[in-house]
């Protein structure tokens, strides 16, 4: 009986979205004339390049036009990982340390991930920095040194990440994005409103706040992300 | 166009094929490693549709970050999935039982 | 000159697919974890290395960025290969062939002393 129901809920649903899907022409260009925006995305693909300079539209949108909006999710994020933390972690004892792999590997394994894990490192600040001109941002930058820290915390038995350093990053980050926005609202009238010069598209110092932004985004990210994989690496096994 | 059409059809035949398969299987470690490879392909999907931000972000959290976190539950919890058949009631034969005692 | 550089290009992306489409039919017809593992990082490591070369002399302005991925290559494909296969060893998944002599037996029985 129960089946058949999840059968019957499962065909209704199909029905409607293929109902809803089959009007939208899949790959059709819907964004119209740029020249004459009728759009929001080909109002913010026109607008972008003159207002802000930046290269990378998504960027603009993402940090400039919806920047409230990652903000949000940047403490979303927050929240996960203290929810995690005030759950699992428990506070070590001076000179205790609890291992984060259970058996050691191997000499070949540990010798490449040295050599490997400054070019994540320096490949996630890359992706983070140049957020405004090419693809990626703060986010995808943070993931990528926070898979970085992981392969070091798998590969070596007594790699330990000192948490306060991670609280201390993580809260500066946050105040920082946090105190540009609300210079933006004291010299514009508006939360998180462009106040640096724009500069020229293309430029590395280009887009006004939006690589500051991403810099803070990305150490977040990072922090909050390593220390997540950090206290669950050291439960302990029963 | 029709070339990126055909290959958009084919890694969306595996993709279902895939997930049908992280649905079924009982040992939750190839359950996750068959999540990782849901992201992988739809990492491919957002890079041939044009979007390379969003490809970026599911290749770094889909493929790394949620597996090992899955496969770090696993460690410390069990590593398959219970046998518990769709239509059980928990509280209908045994307990009776134990009341009629 | 350029023209040289471009058919040089050329012909090592031909050779990178080959080996790249060995490696994959390596995987489909050997028998066991380690003869798969074997095909399929060896001749994909050169395959993708020599197609990134490839590509680098094709399209003079990336050949910097080419070289870097090929360091990349070559670096973190052998180890993620040595991990699979001591994993799959400590998984006590055992060789299609009867193996001849274990080097790794005496020294995990080693770790398990100490």
């Amino acid at each position: 009986m129960k089946k058949l129901l999840i059968i019957l809920l499962l065909a209704v649903v199909g029905y409607f979205l293929t109902v809803s899907m089959s009007n939208i022409k899949f790959g059709a260009n819907r964004m119209g004339d740029l020249s004459q925006p009728k759009t929001v995305g080909a109002f913010y693909l026109s607008k972008t390049p003159g207002e802000l300079s930046v290269a990378n539209v998504i960027t603009a949108i993402v940090v400039n036009y919806r920047g409230f909006d990652t903000l949000g999710e940047v403490s979303v994020l927050f929240l996960a990982a203290t929810g995690l933390g005030s759950i699992l972690y428990k506070k070590k004892k001076k000179g205790e340390h609890i291992p984060t792999v259970n058996k050691p590997s191997s000499a070949l394994l540990q010798a490449g991930s040295k050599l490997i894990f400054p070019a994540i490192l320096v490949l996630g600040a890359y992706v983070f920095i140049h957020g405004h001109l090419t693809p990626g941002g703060g986010f995808q930058g943070g993931a990528i040194i926070a898979t970085g820290f992981l392969l070091m915390m798998m590969s070596y038995k007594d790699f330990t990440m000192n948490h306060s350093v991670i609280t201390w990053v993580e809260s500066l980050a946050g105040i920082t994005f946090a105190s540009i926005g609300l210079i933006g609202l004291i010299v514009d009238h508006s939360f998180l409103e462009n106040f640096l010069p724009i500069g020229y598209i293309n430029d590395l110092i280009s887009g006004g706040i939006i690589p500051l932004i991403y810099v803070a985004v990305g150490f977040k990210v990072a922090a909050e992300l390593s220390g997540v994989l950090d206290t669950l690496l050291s439960i302990k096994e029963k | 166009m029709l070339f990126y059409t055909i290959v958009l059809i084919i890694l969306a035949i595996i993709l279902l094929g895939v997930a049908i398969y992280a649905v079924v299987q009982k040992d939750l470690l190839y359950a996750v490693i068959a999540t990782g490879v849901i992201s992988l392909i739809l990492s491919v999907f957002f890079f041939i549709l044009q979007a390379p931000d969003v490809a970026l972000t599911e290749a770094a959290i889909g493929i790394a970050l949620t597996t090992i976190i899955f496969i770090i539950t696993i460690r410390n919890t069990s590593r398959m999935e219970d046998e518990m058949p769709l239509d059980h009631e928990p509280n209908s034969e045994s307990d009776n039982q134990v009341e009629t005692k | 000159m350029m023209e040289i550089i471009k058919y040089i290009g050329y012909i090592a992306i031909g050779i990178g697919s080959i080996f790249l489409f060995l490696g994959a039919l390596g995987i489909y017809r050997m028998p066991d974890v380690y003869n798969r593992l074997q095909a399929g990082t060896k001749a994909t490591t050169l395959g993708a290395m020599s197609t990134i070369l490839g590509v680098g002399l094709v399209e003079p302005t990336w050949f910097v960025k080419s070289l870097i991925i090929v360091v990349f290559i070559a670096v973190s494909n052998p180890l993620s290969s040595h991990a699979l296969a001591r994993g799959a060893y400590r998984a006590s998944l055992t060789p299609f062939m009867k193996k001849k002599m274990d080097a790794y037996e005496s020294e995990i029985q080693n770790e398990k002393e100490d």
